[in-house]
């Protein structure tokens, strides 16, 4: 029988040592929590979603609670899903107020016919299902609120030519369950002080997460407008497709990306035979993967750290 | 500043493939083949299913658009100026369900998604669910040019429509009566949602290649009859509604937004150009993968950075036209393809 794989990750960035420990520990409690759905027989969807939830939850990540605030010192929150079986997708951009832009997300794809809602739309239709509305200052921590404060004096895009060195701590998750199915999800707060409605590449099908049971699903992180260019989680699939491994198709993509754009970035990847990979060209990204029963993490190039996964 | 990157074992510099070029145009004849094939521009107003009536608008409407473009590339204009030029004519024209003409949300109100992209260095500039502006492949550009965003949502694009002076465009002079019409139409309890989607203009949008060998695409929208409100489809999100790349050519789509979004059509199609298909049997290839994969028929027009283009379609009918070696082509029809001369070409 097929043997589950769940990997996440909390974002591709010059990490501060300050956060590194919270955000390691963030990125295995999501995998164990999300690793637990398929353990009893959750789909990868119900899997990703759960593991993002945990991420979005997590004032840590730039997502959800703690996500970074625009230039006008609000929170607008981007989130995608996409279920390989079917290619069926999710996506809402510039939503306000919602803890769980994840859950939202998957509700369009199964609750509209639509494939992505935008800003106040997104909202409506959030409220017409249920979603509780979450005053922001509930979103907004301490930290961001001085960050903000911090970059005000910028105008946005000054920062550009530093994009490595921003904040680009998305998250992400991908899945393989024991049906062979495969699913993603990536969401975000998207980069600090940016434009009001800016959307980057997170909730963008093919951009920042796409999912197809014929190669993969892939999640992405980093410069958001240097993966929009290049179409990078479509992009890792197609060299998939051509029958690269998927930790070859991450490198290799990752690279180009580099070389024609000069954006870097980070990626997490799952074949449906249960391969799985982690890669990233910033100087960090937290991730953790479970798998056979073993919880792998890190957050330094070439780390892979691993415990026993059930505890 | 020039850059090299290797890509599939080719070496590639400032966006074209070097090794590529030399071997396929060697010296005066390459010059002479490339001169004969560039510029071209190939639009669409849209796939779907036209009532007769409404037919000839389409079909002038996109002849002109193609026109207009073909003389800003003979003027030496870069691909990206022809695109925007073609895509805001069509906006312009009432028949297009884009910018005046736009199909109604829900509510009765016109929300655009724009997409442009320049294949010389992969920018792109997209709107998304933006309102009261003429022209949102303009905005679009104005996001590639002037931010250093790709893409703008709703009310952030409005304000920052408002803060480079883009007028204003009252919703009453974006709406026309056939747009209000089967709005209306679509609302009422026994409405038949197959037939009101019928008759509906898709999408607009086109492709170029210009005397440098640069590639850009451009498509815009009103969208889907009586979406959601913030519904967004395909046509801002890159690698969907559009795709363009000096090193292997640029798409624009129509169609059922959703199913092209699943399948990222446009960057799919030039996935198998990259593998050595035509446009032509690219998009084929792209069209049939929606249909089969996820049920969903649309219509494309790709362009090859040698000047090879397609207009290629899965729905009953695309209105195209493209224009180069100063002929038009056009069709609306499967299997057509009509060519006239252009006079005033120089």
């Amino acid at each position: 029988m097929m043997s589950a794989v769940l990997v996440v990750h909390g974002g591709a960035w010059s990490i501060p040592d300050e956060i590194a420990p919270a955000s390691v520990d963030g990125v295995k409690a999501a995998a164990r929590h999300g690793s637990s759905v398929l353990k009893s027989g959750g789909s990868a969807l119900d899997a990703v979603e759960a593991a993002v939830r945990a991420l979005e939850d997590n004032p840590t990540f730039n997502a959800g609670c703690g996500a970074t605030l625009n230039i006008d010192g609000e929170v607008e929150l981007d989130a995608i899903i996409v279920d390989g079986r079917t290619l069926a997708s999710g996506a809402v951009s510039c939503v306000k107020n919602i803890a769980n832009p994840v859950s939202l997300a998957r509700a369009v794809m199964e609750k509209t016919s639509h494939v992505m809602l935008t800003g106040k739309g997104a909202n409506q239709f959030a409220e017409s299902i249920g979603f509780i509305a979450i005053p922001t200052d509930k979103l907004v921590t301490e930290y961001e609120k001085k960050q903000w404060e911090k970059h005000k004096k910028y105008l946005a895009g000054v920062m550009e030519e530093f994009n490595t060195k921003w904040t680009h701590d998305t998250v992400g998750a991908v899945a393989v369950d024991c049906a062979g199915n495969v699913a993603c999800a990536t969401s975000t707060g998207g980069i600090r002080n940016k434009m009001v409605g800016r959307v980057g590449d997170s909730p963008v099908i093919g951009c920042g997460g796409y999912a197809d049971n014929s190669s993969g699903a892939v999640s992405c992180t980093g410069h958001g407008e240097s993966i929009l260019k290049v179409t990078l989680a479509r992009l890792i699939l197609s060299h998939v497709e051509q029958g690269k491994s998927v930790a070859d198709a991450s490198r290799l993509s990752l690279q180009y990306m580099g070389d024609r754009v000069q954006g870097a970035g980070g990626t997490i990847v799952v074949s449906p035979s249960g391969q799985w990979a982690a890669t990233f060209t910033t100087e960090r990204m937290a991730w953790a993967a479970a798998a056979d029963g073993v919880l792998w993490f890190g957050i330094n190039p070439e780390e892979r750290l691993n415990e026993k996964l059930s505890q | 500043m020039q850059r090299a990157f290797i890509l599939n074992g080719s070496l590639w510099s400032s966006g074209c493939n070097v090794a590529k070029l030399a071997a396929n145009f060697p010296s005066s004849h390459g010059d002479i083949l490339r001169t004969a094939m560039l510029p071209v521009v190939v639009v669409h107003g849209g796939a779907g299913q036209i009532p007769k009536e409404r037919s000839d608008l389409s079909t002038s409407g996109v002849c002109s658009a193609a026109r207009s473009a073909y003389a800003v590339l003979q003027g030496g204009g870069s691909s990206m100026d022809a695109v925007v030029e073609a895509v805001m004519l069509l906006e312009n024209n009432p028949s297009f369900n884009a910018g005046c003409g736009s199909v109604l949300n829900m509510k009765g109100e016109v929300e655009m998604d724009a997409l442009v992209m320049d294949g010389k260095t992969l920018s792109s500039g997209a709107v998304s669910a933006v309102r009261n502006i003429a022209n949102p492949i303009q905005l679009a550009r104005l996001v590639m040019d002037q931010t250093s965003h790709a893409c703008l949502t709703a009310e952030g694009a409005s304000q920052f429509a408002r803060s480079l002076g883009v007028p204003e465009a009252p919703q009453e002079s974006l709406i026309t009566e056939y747009s209000r019409m089967r709005w209306k139409k679509n609302l009422a309890p026994d409405a038949n949602p197959v037939e009101c989607q019928m008759g509906k203009m898709g999408t607009v949008g086109a492709v170029a290649v210009d005397t440098d060998g640069n590639v850009a695409c451009a498509t815009s929208t009103g969208g889907m009859l009586n979406k959601m409100e913030g519904r967004v489809g395909d046509t801002p999100c890159i690698g969907s509604g559009g795709y363009a790349d000096n090193m292997s050519g640029a798409v624009s789509t129509t169609g059922h937004g959703e199913a092209i979004m699943k399948v990222t059509l446009a960057r799919h199609i030039l996935f198998h150009m990259e593998q050595g298909q035509s446009a032509e049997a690219a998009s084929d290839l792209g069209l049939a993968h929606m249909k089969s994969r996820v049920g969903g028929l649309g219509g494309v027009v790709t362009v090859d950075p040698q000047g090879n283009w397609a207009a290629r379609f899965s729905s009953r009918q695309m209105a195209w036209a493209a224009a180069q070696k100063d002929t038009l082509h056009y069709g609306l029809y499967t299997g057509e393809h009509f060519t006239q001369i252009i006079e005033d070409a120089h």
